[in-house]
């Protein structure tokens, strides 16, 4: 029953990086990104990037799970790396080198430099990210979030980070509810005869209406139904309320965030060393 | 020659889903114009993806669907012409309504088969007979109706394509009893007006027991029986194992056969067991 | 004070635009703490409103509510009333709030500020009185509409209610999961002592009940044991009620002049019945 958790993108398992409080992951990973754009030279990016592949070694999530993640953004990485190659312009320094393919399109050492770090940025991103949706259900996401904005209560924004929270609870919760509703609408309208496959754009989106309408009305009766059922559950706007899962952070996430305290100064370290 | 033929018919689904979905296994049987057929099963055995193949909403893995003797994949790119002749009325159909009026809900089902205006109108005028919808109620709102009135216009736009064979998916549930017995007429209804083939799929043996001619019962993705109504309530112990009951009557009959009475055992409604019982109480001849 | 709830002389009524509709005209009814009352009607009786007046979703227009002597209309008493009388409804997907089983039965003592240890305590052992522990990690959409429905159950249990109300539980589940729902009601009635209002049109569901009001347009037609009121079928028939084919059957045997009761539901005292009142009639 553990693993019944597959929405989203979560790889259910029991690793170090799983263990960690949300709280840590999600610190953790805006730092890492402040850094992979902080780090200037190859050897912080290489230390920076290090630190990331420890992570995925002890996420103990399949190689082939992130892999799968980066052949979806394939294009993007290839627009990124030829954009940087061709269109990188050279203010302060003269390159070394330079070739030119066609049509004025010139390669430079600077270009290519430049592209291969873009490139490596955005690899290193996707991989990061990946790292904490793997480890992480949506729902610690959204208690890690809420957690973490709680301070802005002090500001008077106190309902605005509950209310963001229930919402981002009960989307997660009635995602998967309205999937399977948008399907059986679809097939109740196929069966009566219904064309969704064929058509121009215009006759498309006018076959959709059989299918938006019922949903936005059975999603207004489930809301309403809802703001019923969670009244009488004593619901009214988060206030005075406890939660019974409170995040604490362990020996492990204190460890986590001591090595990535370490990276981070060596990376900083190097910046200037080099 | 049968007028639907289910030959072998196999469907799995790919691992992918996150959703509970039924697979069906080797499934084989044919039907009969104008026949009653009722699908009993637990939740999960089957019952809705066998039906949604009747109609081309779902393809085969394996095995074949043939109506009237013809394929009904033989030709992918006219599968959608399929849902004039198999009509599918899902559970709770009324969430499927969506027009301005109930007049347009009723024609949508025609008109996206290429019935003509004057067609549909005549057939719309049929249909609410049927259904009991009353002419005034054609140019209100769908949505201004009581939950019963709902599902009555949302079965009368299936039966508005004039299908020969119409399935319905638990088509009185939620409904209070003067709401199931109307649709239970309807659908009688409609089968001898247009002389169409039922399949129903329902978990009340008792309304089982009153319409259909015969039934199959699914269990694990498997038909398991398809017989006559009579022969298959006959096997009462058989049913109970996979957890299926016989009607209420049924099971009052067999205790009365258990303290030791002398009850045949084909009285599977109640106006039958009342006939049977009152004899017997009279001392007439119980053989009759 | 023995009533759990007190509803004296209530009238709410339903605006549509400028049309108004009386629901409840001059309404009144106790329901004694710990006991197991049914109301059947059929749909449109007004029982759903009724159901929601009795822990202050609704407020009557006229008359008042008092659970456990504390009137629906305190403003200040409305979170204390609520997690007196919980409210199940016929829908169970939409009365989970969180993706996570246990999650969403913590919502309740979450909103009512209990302390963090305790609300654990309450959780598990709120899913265990519906026997759902062990799925208590899992999903709700994962779960058959029965199993869903007892989460729903779990998490009223969860605020320690004196009083559940459950507006036809069982009206959208299959068979199985009907069974379920009534024996939960029951384990709940007769071991945690949990008082029951159960909202139906199944008369089956009524046999075990301590009490059955028959509701009919906004008003109470018969208030009795289940005994006595299903010796009168002809007046439950008139109201549009479901009729369970064993007392259907008693009820036409007694119209073809057999001497028998229609006062019993089950399978095995029906049989009963009938095989006394042929041996009566041959003798």
């Amino acid at each position: 029953m553990l693993n019944d958790i597959t929405f989203g993108q979560y790889y259910a398992n029991n690793s170090f990086v799983h263990k960690m409080d949300p709280r840590a992951k999600l610190l953790i990973l805006v730092t890492i990104i402040v850094f992979i754009f902080l780090a200037q030279n190859a050897v912080a990016l290489s230390l920076i990037a290090l630190l990331i592949f420890c992570g995925v070694f002890f996420s103990k999530v399949p190689l082939k799970m992130y892999l799968k993640n980066l052949k979806a953004i394939l294009p993007i990485l290839i627009f990124t790396l030829l954009i940087n190659l061709f269109f990188t312009s050279n203010v302060n320094t003269q390159p070394s080198w330079s070739f030119e393919l066609f049509l004025g399109l010139t390669i430079t050492n600077l270009s290519l430099y430049r592209a291969f770090y873009m490139a490596a940025r955005i690899l290193l991103l996707i991989i990061i990210s990946a790292e904490l949706t793997y480890t992480t259900t949506p729902n610690d996401l959204t208690d890690a979030i809420e957690n973490l904005l709680s301070p802005l209560k002090f500001i008077g924004l106190k309902n605005v980070v509950h209310t963001l929270a229930m919402m981002m609870t009960i989307a997660l919760r009635f995602i998967p509810t309205l999937i399977e509703e948008t399907q059986k609408i679809m097939n109740a309208q196929k069966a009566r005869g219904a064309d969704l496959e064929s058509g121009n754009l215009i006759e498309r989106i006018k076959a959709l209406i059989p299918i938006l309408i019922p949903l936005l009305i059975s999603s207004v009766r489930r809301a309403y139904e809802l703001a019923e059922a969670m009244e009488c559950r004593c619901y009214n706007g988060g206030e005075g309320k406890k939660r019974m899962k409170q995040l604490k952070y362990s020996t492990n996430d204190y460890t986590a965030f001591f090595i990535v305290f370490l990276v981070c100064a060596t990376t900083i370290a190097v910046n200037f060393i080099l | 020659m049968s007028i639907l033929e289910v030959k072998n018919l196999t469907h799995t689904y790919d691992g992918n889903t996150p959703f509970f979905s039924d697979a069906v296994r080797d499934v084989s049987f044919s039907v009969q114009q104008g026949e009653i057929i009722g699908i009993i099963g637990h939740t999960g055995s089957g019952k809705s993806t066998l039906v949604q193949h009747l109609n081309g909403l779902l393809k085969p893995t394996h095995g074949e669907i043939l109506l009237d003797g013809k394929d009904i994949w033989e030709n992918p790119k006219q599968i959608r012409m399929i849902r004039s002749k198999v009509g599918l009325v899902f559970q709770y159909p009324e969430y499927q309504l969506f027009e301005d009026t109930v007049y347009k809900d009723i024609a949508f089902g025609p008109k996206n088969m290429g019935f003509d205006d004057k067609k549909i109108e005549i057939v719309i005028n049929e249909i609410c007979e049927i259904v009991g919808l009353k002419k005034e109620y054609l140019e209100k709102s769908p949505f201004d109706l009581s939950g019963g009135e709902k599902r009555r216009v949302a079965i009368a736009g299936v039966m508005a394509m004039q299908p020969k064979i119409i399935v319905f998916d638990e088509p009185v549930a939620g409904l209070d009893p003067k709401g199931r017995a109307d649709v239970i007429k309807m659908i009688a209804d409609y089968r001898n007006k247009y002389d169409a083939t039922v399949i129903i799929i329902s978990h009340n043996m008792e309304d089982m027991a009153l319409i259909a001619d015969k039934l199959i019962v699914m269990n694990k993705g498997e038909m398991v029986l398809f017989d006559k109504t009579e022969n298959v309530f006959k096997q009462h112990e058989f049913l109970k194992s996979i957890g299926l009951n016989v009607p209420m009557v049924t099971q009052i009959m067999l205790v009365l056969k258990q303290m030791g009475m002398d009850i045949p055992d084909d009285i599977f409604t109640v106006d039958k067991a009342v006939e049977f019982l009152l004899r017997l109480a009279k001392g007439g001849n119980t053989n009759a | 004070m023995n009533n759990i709830i007190e509803v004296k002389n209530v009238t709410f009524e339903y605006e549509d635009g400028d049309k108004k509709d009386i629901i409840l005209n001059d309404f009144s009814l106790n329901i004694e703490r710990g006991s197991f009352t049914v109301i059947l009607g059929h749909n449109g009786s007004g029982k759903s409103t009724l159901a929601k007046l009795l822990n202050g979703l609704y407020k009557p227009a006229f008359g008042e509510i008092l659970v456990d002597g504390i009137s629906t209309l305190d403003e200040d008493k409305e979170l204390e009333i609520k997690s007196k009388v919980g409210l199940v409804f016929q829908n169970p997907d939409n009365q989970l709030v969180a993706s996570i089983v246990e999650d969403d039965v913590a919502f309740g003592p979450e909103n009512l500020g209990h302390d963090p240890l305790i609300i654990r305590k309450e959780v598990d052992e709120a899913l265990k009185a519906v026997d759902m522990y062990e799925f208590r990690k899992s999903t709700p959409h994962r779960l058959s509409g029965g199993q869903k429905q007892r989460i729903a159950i779990a998490g009223i249990i969860a605020m320690k209610p004196d009083c559940i109300v459950l507006d036809e539980p069982t009206a959208m589940l299959d068979p199985k999961g009907r069974s379920e729902i009534i024996s939960t009601i029951m384990k709940l009635n007769r071991e945690y002592n949990i008082t029951i209002v159960l909202i139906t049109h199944f008369m089956e569901e009524a046999v075990q009940a301590d009490r059955v009001l028959v509701m009919d347009d906004g008003k109470v037609v018969a208030d009795s044991t289940p005994k006595n009121i299903f010796s009168n079928i002809k007046l439950l028939k008139d109201v549009g009620l479901d009729v369970p084919q064993t007392t259907e059957l008693l009820y036409l045997l007694k119209k073809g002049g057999l001497n028998i009761s229609t006062d019993v539901i089950s399978i095995e005292e029906s049989a009963k019945k009938i095989y006394d009142a042929i041996h009566l009639e041959e003798k």
